[in-house]
């Protein structure tokens, strides 16, 4: 478990429109993984702190409802180029989505340019964990 | 399966013209027919009586005749204008087009080709001997039987050439309804298919929430009593909401096998009222929402329904009211218009509302208003589909408007008046 004032606690956005699923993950990276995480939908502020290079992760859902730019609603997929394109360094993007087809994957990961891909659902903190390590460890190399 | 090529079939004009040609029917052939009409026309209503002694003659024939003996006579007539246009006939569009008919008529009422050629052939020995009787010449009677065969041939080949179209476009009439049966019974199939793809999806979503808050306690992730009591209370929630998805989803299922059997009986709307505000005023509390019965002060009709339904449907309505609305109140009222058969339930909240255009959508399954302002509040979207179709089973009705004052929603629903209630004084608010 992270110190609870480190100030080197890792920062993940998790973008995740239901409520629980959401709250899962937030509680599973910070008591067991020693994240701080951000739940929100708002990709003004999501963008605001990708730019200022305060996010080492995005955790993203690939069906959002309220995710809006430039006035339109956007998707995981659309999201994550969006954040892509802007990031002033290299930002791992994990793509979450309950379309547990196989052929689905790599079309989501193609189009969208994330870096991995995590399969909803997810009992299991401890693979959570891992996965987010693998990614955010594997842009420092 | 019909993969051989269907020869299209032809068009009058051109295939009497064509059969002209294959018969070697000249100018002469017409001029000898004309001499020969004359001759022959004494014999044309034994003709017609030896064509109508054949046909019935069939059992499957005859039961096309069902216009009895008026309707023969008017056929034996019919045939007699034929033969007597066959001797002097112009055999042009005009003629192909009436023998065209024949084939449809036929086919419209389910009689066989094979019964009028038949007696056709009872006609053309009839006409051939009463020809030889006139001509015992053999040079004579060689052309004048040639003439007469090529013109018998030539209404044969347009008869069983009608008959072919009319079958051809019966077939494809069919075709098509079978066509468009197949795209219905597409439409329903993917229907079903989301139906089911969103139903493994509700009732996963829910699940899923238990076993990862559960892990998440079990895994020792909570770091005071206060969490762990907070994580558990979102199991629970989610429990909850499972459990009312699998009531809803045996619910419209039972409905729509046509499966679910009423209890209608002579009801009490107070009764209904004060065993199911209370269920409702406890949500209503809990969010500040001031829940008023304005039904307090009136004498209500008996209704007639069926209990548990119509508790349902109410507490369905309410509690979707107290879901939807975060300041305000909740109302519930009963109108008895004057002369109405029915007596009509509202619930009026001060909430989201509903835009128009989704109104009726509302009662569909699974339908949800997904605003951004109602994120985050839980729903199956069965619940509407579920009240709409019970109170219509208890004879009622049920619909959305807009609240009083323009905002907000009024979900409203008829029940049927019990008999004994329809004479008594009718109340008003």
């Amino acid at each position: 478990m992270a110190l609870p004032d480190s100030p080197k606690k890792q920062r993940i956005i998790i973008v995740e429109d239901n409520a629980l699923v959401a709250k899962f993950f937030s509680m599973a990276l910070e008591r067991g993984g020693g994240y701080s995480c951000l739940i929100t939908e708002d990709v003004p502020a999501i963008l605001e702190e990708v730019q200022a290079g305060l996010v080492d992760l995005v955790l993203l859902d690939i069906s959002l409802t309220s995710a809006e730019w430039e006035g339109r609603s956007v998707d995981g997929i659309e999201l994550c180029r969006i954040l892509k394109l802007r990031s002033p360094r290299r930002l791992p993007v994990l793509l979450a989505t309950a379309h547990a087809m196989s052929g689905d994957r790599e079309r989501f990961l193609e189009s969208s340019g994330a870096d991995g891909y995590l399969e909803k659902p997810v009992f299991d903190s401890a693979v959570l964990i891992q996965r987010v390590r693998d990614l955010i460890d594997g842009t420092r190399k | 399966m019909l993969n051989a090529p269907i020869p299209a079939p032809s068009h009058p004009e051109t295939f009497i013209e064509e059969m002209k040609r294959y018969l070697h029917f000249r100018e002469r052939d017409s001029e000898l027919l004309r001499k020969l009409g004359p001759l022959l026309s004494a014999h044309l209503p034994e003709m017609a009586e030896r064509f109508y002694a054949q046909i019935p003659h069939h059992p499957g024939a005859a039961r096309v005749f069902t216009g009895g003996d008026e309707q023969v006579q008017r056929l034996k007539k019919t045939l007699q204008a034929w033969g007597s246009g066959l001797f002097n006939g112009i055999y042009d569009e005009h003629y192909a087009d009436e023998r065209y008919q024949i084939g449809f008529r036929h086919v419209r009422i389910g009689l066989d080709q094979k019964y009028v050629i038949s007696a056709m052939g009872v006609v053309r020995a009839f006409l051939l001997q009463k020809l030889f009787d006139e001509f015992p010449e053999r040079e004579e009677r060689l052309a004048y039987s040639q003439a007469l065969s090529k013109i018998l041939d030539l209404d044969l080949n347009l008869m069983c050439d009608s008959y072919f179209r009319a079958t051809m476009s019966h077939l494809q009439a069919l075709n098509q309804e079978l066509e468009h049966a197949s795209i219905q019974l597409a439409e329903a199939n993917a229907i079903k298919d989301e139906f089911l793809a969103q139903v493994s999806h509700d009732l996963r979503t829910p699940l899923n929430s238990i076993l990862s808050f559960t892990k998440l306690v079990l895994d020792g992730l909570c770091t005071t009593p206060q969490e762990e009591k907070e994580v558990l209370r979102d199991v629970f929630s989610s429990g909850q909401l499972l459990l009312r998805l699998v009531n809803d989803l045996l619910d419209i299922s039972t409905i729509e096998a046509g499966k679910l059997s009423l209890n209608l009986e002579e009801l009490d709307p107070r009764a209904i009222f004060d065993s199911t505000l209370p269920l409702v005023a406890v949500q209503a509390a809990s969010k500040n929402l001031r829940l008023i019965d304005e039904t307090l002060e009136q004498d209500l009709p008996v209704v007639l329904g069926d209990e548990i339904r119509f508790r349902q449907v109410l507490i369905n309505l309410l509690s979707n009211a107290v879901k939807f609305t975060s300041d305000g109140s909740v109302r519930v009222r009963a109108i008895a218009a004057p002369s109405a058969a029915h007596l009509r339930f509202e619930i009026e909240d001060t909430g989201l509302g509903i835009p128009i255009e989704k109104r009726d959508l509302m009662f569909e399954k699974f339908v949800r208003n997904n605003s951004k302002a109602q994120r985050g509040i839980a729903g199956v979207g069965l619940g509407l589909a579920i009240a709409k179709r019970l109170i219509e089973m208890m004879g009622g009705q049920i619909g959305l408007d807009n609240g009083a004052n323009g905002s907000g929603s009024l979900a409203w629903f008829t029940l049927p008046l019990a008999k004994t209630s329809v004479t008594s004084e009718s109340v008003q608010v």
